[in-house]
């Protein structure tokens, strides 16, 4: 048995500076992936983070304020404060660790415009700041000797008298389980872009955090708040940065008209993305787009801009659409990209369970409510995974140590065995997964009505009885991917379902979750989050308001 | 479009012991990536098939691999721009232990990442937690050449000194290292130089480029070496070979517009290093004996007053004009002096060594008449001496001349 | 077809052979070479002095092609390093019409400019873009036929492909194995015919560049090989040179001669052995040409 204070599950930046913190208030951390940490999908964030820097002529206030103008009031506004006048120390600690932030004429770090905010607040590192934030933070692990665990997975967390204890581990490489245990848990296991398809995501980020989480009854928040990007490319999804409306980029149409005059007359392009995205879809089905999808036009922003600051996606353009930017528009479409919700913490990333915390994606403080700010994910993960870090090694010192039940690794053995002995005749994994996709995507995505995710519900039932029968090919014990995707595609299912129940469960339209059967925002009724934990009879619903400090709620314009 | 994916497989868990390819046909559009592919294929062809892979856009630095011979990333590598004759043939990277198909063991990688103390050291007592370090948005800018860097380890799959000797620290951790080296916050700048001059560092890499050919990223891992070199130098770093190479191989073409092939190796060793001039002789005997001897005294181009003035101009380093030029000129001479006499002395004794029998078995006419020379472990001695003998090979001074007349 | 002829050092230096079996070659294949006016032209550098300062080292190139310019002739050299190095350096200067206006100060002292027309091109891609494979052929007067001749192109004839106009000049790729059918023989593929012979580590760190030269002399040898043919002098130098060394390490006999391609072309024309100094070499060649001899 591995015995560690603090256990990070998960190796990206909410992972990491959770580790960071963990480590430095002087207790035993260790960090598991299943992936090396360089590898998470931390990596893929582009465009920035957003910082107010209060002493430099831009309250935190005005971020908070557009963060919860962005979240359509669903944000909880303690934790969106807590976030926003956290946020300028955050940035200027990475920056003293080493990231390479773009800079002014006077060296000092300089900034570049995001959608839905008034200020040009967003710090970055060219078009990779999320690359450049968790490499260096993968040398400050290095550099405090945290003890990494890589390409681990995680196969359930060990629950023990209504307290975390540790997980039951498996090392990819071997195909060994062993048992890991720790005072206190964090979850920092990112997205679960996988349940739908296309995606954006990675191919890692299959709501694994969420789904452990929910397994034991832990409770999960705003689950039904899936953000849609709205620039991504239909032959593979791929993201097009909002840097390139940043730039100016333009959103027309068939006609070649600019239609976000019409939906957003201020903003434009730049008003938050559940707006874009929706307007999008709109012109879309009312027969103003082509083949599914309306264009991004950047012909007016010259060669020069392209190539120096959207070399990226001019590369993706020309790859994956055979399109030159400069010289046409790029098709593109609205596709899922982050989830807003997750399991429910404080703003010390505290579960609903004792010694079990959550930072970043996979949680859900809830900072981003309705629809998350672009460049404010990368802020989250910081923040938070630092706060639950140092909180997490405050519990573990009061945790006496006790020894856990017997028979842990053959209760996971028994469990894998059982998928590996089926037949091979069985099912894969990966034909499930494509119909759990395209259900999720065409039911739960930009416009839903009731009719919709019912059949969701319904049709992820029938994915479940299949998935009881999936067959594993693979029998070998070393690097077993395909045991893996079958253990991920479980952690989906699971993440699947609390999506479209709680999706139902909201009889209202707010942020992204819009409903073509109730188009209305109903602060009367729905000022609330949905909760969904799994009992022993089967999913609970429950609700709890939404924290309001200084902000009421109005109308939403951009 | 139909493509036959032709799989380097090994399980080390099968009975099977080595590795062996695997022909995958599958259909894929005309968009698809060697990754579509390879993901096809698990899911929906042969599930026992590993690979590393996640992003799908060349930024989690998963899916390097060798495609037609060559490292790439298999996510942005499309099918249709290296299909040949309908295949395309994946391997698992190279320099690097197999675990498993297409996956191979990082560790080393990593381990040698570590190596390099790869995390920003700056001087002085705690910041202020509200102010930034100052520092110019072009030096960011040329450090975020080399932060693009994911690690995905293509350049070091396919690194030519990695292949002889994996004690090199490599390309993508010595870039990591210059990152740090050229970054004006750090303060670890003398130590950080000091280390990676040691064997293994930053001189051993042979310049052959196959980093930047096959790097995803633009990272140029070479060029960061070279950045390393030239800082090594000016940092005061200028007694190892490399740096004396480097700088003796300036100071010819300074002075003379050419490579001085005579003094270089003689410079590059050291000029007191007896140890290492002595274990140069016997190359030195057998280039005089076949003939290759570079020009004794030093051989100035024409109009090099020309190429001298732009050295003054632009040589950063050295600006005293005749610095290096007495030595230059003394070892020119010297080495081939000493080494004619040491070849003389060689040669004779090595005829009393050889009989007059054996000499005469290798006669220019056993070699006209097209008799085949057995192996021997002194072979290279035999074609010396047939070159000696030869009258042909003895009047080769006059080919020099000839030479030197077509040059007129 | 005239060219202004950039030998590089080591023709003029250590491997003399070189540059007899050229200008005997290039007689023969009908390209003159002019000399007087490229006889100032100083070093490329050779990747060497660029480590220190490639401002530097993209200079001394220009002058060079400036040298070319006032010539009106195009360029050629016969040393893929050469190649390599003024290649990368004319992309730089071509690409930057500002840096090349800074580098042209420097060259105003000698009343020289660099006007960015110049194209630097190989021996080897001359023989194939100007002189014609064909022509090649028909000039073959003893087909090397059973001759098995293993490719060695040298780093930077083939690396980075982006500045070498592979592009525009797919035929550049294979251009090497295109010559030795040409003349006859057989190519004998090999995984390191585009890999680093060891040479410009040799004075650093000679271990590994000897097992360089093991390696790559005894895959081609495994293979069959007769000799192997390279277009870089420096490549030839290590493979040649440090051949013994390298048989001693691998604990085999290697014997594998290494001739430069105006050699092999040569010995197809029927050019005598002497001229080209093909006795003038580290590795005997005297069991190869007996083979080219007794073919038919």
């Amino acid at each position: 048995m591995i015995d560690h204070d603090v256990l990070v599950i998960g190796a990206g930046l909410a992972g990491m500076r959770a580790a960071l913190a963990a480590s430095e208030s002087g207790v035993d951390v260790a960090v598991i992936s299943k992936v090396h940490p360089v590898r998470s999908h931390s990596n893929a964030a582009q465009g920035g983070i957003n910082a107010a820097l209060t002493d430099r002529g831009d309250p935190w206030e005005d971020h908070a304020f557009d963060t919860i103008k962005g979240s359509d009031y669903l944000a909880d506004q303690n934790a969106v404060e807590v976030m926003c006048s956290e946020a300028g120390r955050e940035v200027i600690a990475m920056e003293h660790m080493g990231v390479i932030f773009s800079r002014d004429d006077e060296g000092r770090l300089g900034t570049r415009a995001f959608g839905g905010q008034r200020q040009a607040r967003t710090f970055f590192v060219a078009d990779f700041t999320g690359q450049a934030l968790l490499h260096v933070l993968y040398e400050q692990v290095l550099k405090v000797g945290v003890r990494t665990y890589e390409e681990w997975f995680v196969l359930s967390l060990i629950v023990e008298e209504g307290q975390c204890r540790g997980a039951i581990v498996m090392e990819i490489r071997t195909g060994d389980i062993h048992v890991i245990r720790a005072k206190a848990v964090i979850l920092a296991t990112g997205g679960l872009g996988r349940v739908f398809e296309p995606s954006t995501n990675a191919l890692i980020c299959t709501g694994d955090g969420m789904a452990l989480a929910y397994r034991e009854g832990v409770s999960l928040m705003d689950m039904e708040m899936v953000q849609y990007h709205p620039t991504t490319l239909k032959s593979n999804g791929a993201l097009m940065s909002e840097g390139a409306r940043g730039e100016g980029a333009y959103l027309i149409n068939s006609d070649g008209e600019r239609f976000m005059e019409r939906y957003a007359p201020n903003m434009m392009e730049l008003a938050s993305r559940d707006v874009v995205s929706r307007s999008e879809q709109t012109e879309i089905l009312e027969g103003r787009g082509v083949d599914g999808c309306v264009f991004l036009d950047c012909r007016h922003l010259g060669e020069k801009v392209i190539n120096e600051k959207l070399s990226q996606i001019s590369d993706l353009a020309r790859d994956f659409a055979n399109v030159d930017m400069s010289k046409q528009p790029v098709p593109i479409r609205p596709g899922m990209h982050y989830q807003m919700g997750g399991i429910k913490t404080d703003v010390d990333g505290c579960t609903s369970m004792r010694g079990l915390y959550a930072a970043g994606e996979t949680a859900c403080v809830s900072v981003h409510g309705g629809n998350r700010l672009g460049a404010n994910s990368l802020l989250d993960t910081l923040v938070f995974g630092r706060r639950s870090g140092e909180h997490a090694a405050n519990f573990a010192r009061g945790v006496v140590e006790r020894a856990l039940n017997d028979g842990l690794i053959d209760r996971e053995n028994r469990g894998i065995q059982a998928m590996m002995d089926r037949a091979g005749e069985g099912e894969l994994f990966g034909s499930i997964r494509l119909d759990m996709g395209r259900t999720m995507n065409e039911r739960l995505a930009v416009f839903r009505d009731d009719e919709g995710m019912r059949d969701a519900v319904s049709k992820l039932t029938e994915l479940r009885n299949r998935f009881d029968s999936v067959a594993v090919t693979d029998k070998g014990k070393t690097f077993n991917t395909n045991l893996l995707f079958t253990l991920e595609l479980g952690f989906m299912l699971d993440c699947a379902e609390a999506i479209a129940l709680s999706g139902l469960e909201r009889k209202e339209s707010r942020g992204a979750h819009f409903r073509t059967d109730m188009p209305e925002r109903d602060d009367k009724n729905w000022l609330k989050h949905i909760l969904v934990s799994r009992g022993a009879d089967g999913p609970i619903i429950e609700n709890t308001p939404v924290i309001i400090t200084q902000w009421e709620p109005q109308e939403r314009k951009y | 479009m139909e493509v036959t994916l032709s799989v380097k497989r090994f399980d080390p868990d099968s009975d099977q012991h080595s590795s062996y390819n695997q022909d995958y046909v599958v259909e894929m559009e005309e968009s698809a990536t060697v990754l579509d592919g390879l993901i096809k294929v698990r899911e929906e062809v042969d599930g026992t098939l590993a690979l590393r892979c996640s992003c799908r856009s060349a930024i989690c630095g998963s899916c390097a691999m060798r495609v037609n011979g060559q490292a790439r990333l298999a996510c942005n590598t499309k099918l249709v721009d290296i299909v040949d004759s309908g295949k395309v043939v994946v391997e698992p990277a190279g320099n690097m232990e197999v675990v498993k198909d297409l996956v191979v063991d990082f560790s080393p990688f990593w381990d040698k990442v570590r190596d390099v103390k790869p995390w920003l050291d700056p001087e002085g007592p705690d910041p202020d937690p509200d102010q930034e370090y100052l520092a110019s948005n072009e030096a960011m800018l040329d450090l975020a050449g080399v932060m693009a860097c994911i690690m995905c380890g293509a350049c070091v799959s396919d690194c030519t000194v990695l292949e002889v000797d994996p004690n090199f620290l490599g390309p993508a951790a010595l870039a990591k290292a210059y990152r740090f080296v050229a970054d004006p916050r750090d303060s670890d700048d003398e130590p950080r130089l000091s280390d990676l001059n040691e064997y293994g560092g930053m001189w051993d890499c042979t310049r052959c480029m196959q980093c930047v050919e096959v790097c995803p990223k633009g990272v140029d891992p070479m060029g960061r070496i070279m950045s390393l070199r030239d800082k090594a130098m000016a940092t005061g770093y200028t007694s190892t070979y490399g740096a004396r190479h480097s700088m003796a191989f300036t100071n010819g073409v300074r002075q003379e517009g050419r490579v001085d092939e005579l003094s270089l190796p003689v410079l590059s060793k050291g000029v007191f290093n007896i140890v290492e001039q002595i274990k140069m002789i016997p190359l030195g005997i057998r280039a005089q004996l076949a003939g290759k001897r570079p020009p004794i005294l030093p051989h100035k181009n024409p109009g090099q007053e020309n190429v001298r003035r732009i050295f003054n101009r632009l040589d950063k380093h050295d600006n005293s004009p005749d610095r290096l030029e007495i030595p230059t000129a003394i070892i020119g001479l010297a080495s081939p002096v000493v080494l004619t006499f040491v070849a003389i002395i060689a040669f004779l004794i090595l005829q009393f060594y050889w009989n007059s029998e054996s000499v005469s078995g290798l006669k220019p006419d056993a070699y006209q008449s097209g008799s085949v020379e057995p192996f021997t472990r002194f072979s290279y001695f035999h074609n010396c001496f047939w070159f000696y003998c030869d009258p042909e090979t003895s009047g080769s001074e006059l080919v020099v001349n000839s030479n030197a007349e077509a040059e007129r | 077809m005239k060219y202004a002829f950039y030998p590089g050092c080591v023709s003029r230096g250590a491997a003399p052979e070189l540059y007899d079996a050229t200008v005997e070659v290039c007689s023969r294949l009908g390209i003159e070479l002019e000399y007087d006016s490229m006889s100032g032209a100083s070093c490329t550098g050779a990747g060497i002095l660029q480590e220190k300062n490639l401002k530097l080292g993209d200079t001394l190139n220009a002058r060079t092609f400036a040298l070319a310019e006032k010539t009106g002739l195009p360029l050629m050299t016969i040393c893929s390093t050469c190649q390599g190095v003024m290649s990368q350096a004319n992309d730089r200067l071509k690409s930057d019409p500002e840096y090349l206006a800074e580098i042209n100060k420097s060259l105003a002292d000698e009343g020289l400019e660099y006007k960015g027309t110049a194209d630097p091109r190989h021996l080897l891609w001359v023989l194939i873009e100007d002189v014609g494979i064909e022509k090649v052929k028909s000039l073959v007067v003893k087909p090397m036929t059973g001759f098995k001749a293993a490719p060695f192109y040298g780093c930077y004839i083939v690396r980075p492909s982006s500045a070498l106009g592979f592009e525009e000049n797919p035929d550049r790729q294979d251009s090497l194995e295109q010559v030795i059918e040409a003349v006859g023989a057989e190519v004998v593929d090999f995984p390191g015919k585009t890999l680093c012979c060891g040479f410009p580590i040799v004075m650093i760190n000679e271990k590994n560049a000897v097992k360089m030269v093991a390696n790559h002399t005894t895959d081609a040898k495994d293979l069959g090989a007769d000799a192997m043919v390279t277009p870089c002098p420096l490549c030839h130098l290590n493979l040649d040179g440090y051949q013994p060394q390298a048989a001693s390490m691998a604990k085999r006999p290697i014997d594998l001669p290494i001739l430069h391609l105006p050699q092999m072309l040569g010995l197809a024309m029927g050019i005598n052995p002497k001229d080209m100094r093909l006795n003038g070499h580290m590795v005997s060649t005297k069991k190869m040409l007996t083979k080219v001899a007794v073919s038919p």
